[in-house]
């Protein structure tokens, strides 16, 4: 049992599942959204990147292009919803919680390539 | 190439994920632990408000409890994630300080630097490897000429000296072993404008290996390499088309030259000595007993050299180990008195103090004085720091171990015609010899001699490339004076003070080409003459107006407009 890969498929399928039960729900509900859920799928989100630079391989640095586009999402919905909320004072409906949702739903799909690489790279070992 | 972001960010991996998670936690902690507002009603910070608090705590700025005052409970997680999360900063910080004080990441920077400026090189350059006695002269030399040099040596202090050194042209230097392949591919060996590599480390080994990998890199490149052995030198000489330079079989030979035919001496000292020098005249050595201070590299190349000529060679060394000591030796050291004594000094003529050591060079000489103050004197120099005692000392003949070198090597590189040249006059006999010195020296009378090649073609002399294709012209025609009038004094007999050495062409070479030889189209010229004909022959060779004005001595327009309005008033 190799514990650094225990770790990185650990981080990287957890990135993962938080960013799909963020993204679960009625896009117009603000209650089936939980903000600790985006928090903690973009904390994950990003030390799942950490972990996967300084790979040189090719597989290695398409890892790296998906996760830095997930963070990207993920960081820009939690901009969207500070700015929503502390800046213009609104309450988070309509359209800016669209706009945070679907940003969240494009970080999910980086991250689906990414386990689907995962996925890939393990069945290639064959160990 | 790694690039050098993706080593810094593998190093901090770990710092980076602890400040995340240490970060995440004191957030969540400041988000979940409810707060009071400024009239007591419960208030939760936001997100927003956490990672502004958490930030500037981590960071250690501290602007304050933010937007209202915190209550105990809030203080208390704050104690904790003050001290986690300033401990976690500096952890990162300091990781990423000590990546950019590694020796191996600002290796790495350096090499990537030098590669990428060796790519971008669009001008013709050579590659020295080895920053030596020699290497700091070559690379002097070259730079004077206006050629740029790519040097590569193990040790940082060279490099250093050189960078810190002030060349015309400022070298590229690269700190690390050049035997290696990758650090050859990298310094331009298959690089188009790479004009040839030399090779002067000080040991054989490196040198023939350099040889060898030079020959499967780029086989067309030229080589020129520093030999001091003959079994190295042999061994280099064997592949490829390298030129070697072994110094010791150079002075040796030039020795015996100079006994035995001080013409060809003139001509090869002067040809491949420094440049600018006026050509001298040959030392007189006399038949006799001649004492030689150590049977080495240099003493046994001297051996070679002068045996069976009608001088007498007598040994002092001092290791009585050494193998196949000639007949007569005498074991002792040459500094002291009694050895020089007994090898017989009172009766020699002339005494080498050839060892490797500069001082004891030195004392031999001073000893040797005192015992036979007619003697002729030959002193070798080691090391190029020990120049100003040597010019406070006295004697006949000053070898340099790294000048030989250099000035052979930058010789053969500023005129490769030279090689062949000086092949075909080695085979002179005394006399002709003595007949080319005195023509030489009746034609460049005074001044600086120079040597120099030239092409007939139409990027090294155009104007002389052009006239070719509609008319015929002899040797001596290119050789006239132009009547400048500031350049008058060098005019005297309406002609340069300058010849032609050798000619080559397709079809046959000929040696000190008559003036009524025909010039042709690609012919390849070996000139000497003084530095100012040097400087009026590229004129003629270049300018159409010049080259006109000489052949014919009209004055043509300088410019095409002029030249085209000249054609149509005609």
């Amino acid at each position: 049992m190799n514990s650094e890969k225990v770790i990185f498929a650990f981080f990287i399928v957890l990135a993962l599942t938080l960013n799909y039960g963020f993204y679960l729900g009625d896009i117009t509900d603000p209650g089936q959204h939980n903000i600790y859920e985006l928090f903690a799928a973009l904390v994950v989100s990003l030390i799942s990147t950490v972990l996967k630079v300084g790979d040189r391989t090719h597989i290695g640095s398409v890892f790296l292009a998906t996760s830095l586009v997930a963070d990207l999402q993920l960081i820009a919905a939690a901009v969207v919803w500070g700015i929503t909320v502390n800046v213009l004072s609104e309450p988070l409906t309509g359209a800016s919680l669209a706009t945070v949702v679907s940003l969240a739903g494009g970080a999910l799909l980086a991250n689906v390539i990414s386990v689907i690489l995962l996925v890939a790279e393990t069945v290639s070992l064959r160990r | 190439m790694t690039n050098p972001i993706y080593t810094i960010i593998r190093r901090l991996r770990s710092p980076l994920i602890v400040l995340i998670v240490v970060n995440a936690i004191s957030v969540l902690g400041f988000v979940l632990i409810p707060g009071v507002d400024d009239q007591g009603k419960p208030w939760s910070m936001t997100f927003f408000h956490a990672f502004y608090f958490v930030s500037y705590m981590g960071t250690t700025i501290g602007f304050g409890e933010i937007p209202y005052a915190f209550t105990n409970a809030q203080r208390y997680w704050a104690l904790v994630t003050m001290y986690a999360t300033v401990v976690a900063w500096l952890y990162g910080i300091g990781m990423l300080l000590s990546v950019f004080q590694d020796k191996i990441f600002l290796n790495q920077l350096k090499k990537n630097t030098f590669s990428r400026k060796i790519k971008n090189i669009r001008e013709p350059f050579f590659i020295i490897c080895g920053y030596g006695d020699t290497g700091v002269q070559l690379t002097r030399l070259l730079s004077e000429e206006g050629i740029l040099s790519i040097v590569i040596d193990t040790s940082e202090e060279s490099i250093h000296d050189l960078q810190s050194d002030d060349f015309k042209v400022s070298p590229i230097g690269l700190c690390d072993d050049a035997s290696q392949s990758e650090v050859l591919e990298m310094a331009g060996i298959c690089n188009p404008y790479c004009e040839g590599i030399i090779s002067i480390v000080n040991d054989d080994t490196v040198n023939l290996t350099v040889a060898i990998v030079t020959q499967l890199l780029n086989p067309k490149l030229r080589l020129i390499a520093r030999a001091e052995t003959p079994e190295a030198e042999a061994n280099i000489l064997s592949f490829g088309a390298n030129e070697v330079i072994n110094p010791f079989e150079i002075f040796a030979s030039r020795m015996a030259l100079a006994m035995q035919s001080p013409g060809l001496y003139s001509i090869y000292d002067w040809t491949t000595g420094a440049t600018g020098e006026k050509i001298k005249e040959p030392p007189t050595l006399l038949p006799g007993i001649w004492i030689i201070c150590e049977f080495g590299r240099f003493g046994r190349a001297l051996y070679e050299s002068l045996e069976n000529k009608n001088v007498t060679l007598r040994y002092i060394e001092d290791d009585r180990t050494h193998s196949d000591l000639p007949s007569g030796s005498v074991i002792g050291r040459a500094t002291e008195a009694p050895s020089l004594v007994k090898a017989g000094i009172v009766d020699a003529v002339g005494i080498i103090a050839g060892t490797r050591n500069d001082a004891n060079n030195l004392s031999i000489i001073l000893t040797a004085t005192e015992l036979n103050p007619h003697l002729f004197r030959v002193v070798r120099q080691n090391k190029d720091k020990n120049s100003h005692l040597f010019n406070s000392a006295s004697y006949e003949m000053l070898m340099q171990r790294g000048s030989i070198i250099s000035n052979t090597i930058f010789a053969f590189i500023r005129t490769p015609m030279l090689g062949d040249f000086l092949r075909i006059v080695s085979r002179f006999n005394d006399d002709k010899a003595n007949e080319l010195v005195s023509r030489i020296v009746g034609v460049i009378e005074d001044d600086e001699a120079q040597i120099w090649e030239f092409k007939v073609n139409a990027k090294e002399s155009p104007a002389l490339f052009k006239k070719l294709k509609s008319s015929h012209l002899l040797v001596s025609d290119i050789l006239k004076c132009h009547s400048d009038v500031n350049l008058g004094a060098y005019c005297s007999n309406k002609r340069l003070s300058a010849m032609p050495l050798f000619m080559k062409r397709n079809n046959g070479n000929v040696l000190l080409p008559e003036d009524d030889r025909d010039i042709l189209i690609d012919d390849r010229v070996l000139m000497c003459g003084s530095k100012n004909a040097y400087l009026q022959m590229q004129q003629i060779l270049n300018y159409e107006e010049v080259l006109e004005q000489v052949l014919t001595g009209k004055d043509m327009p300088s410019s095409s407009f002029g030249r085209w309005f000249k054609r149509i008033n005609n």
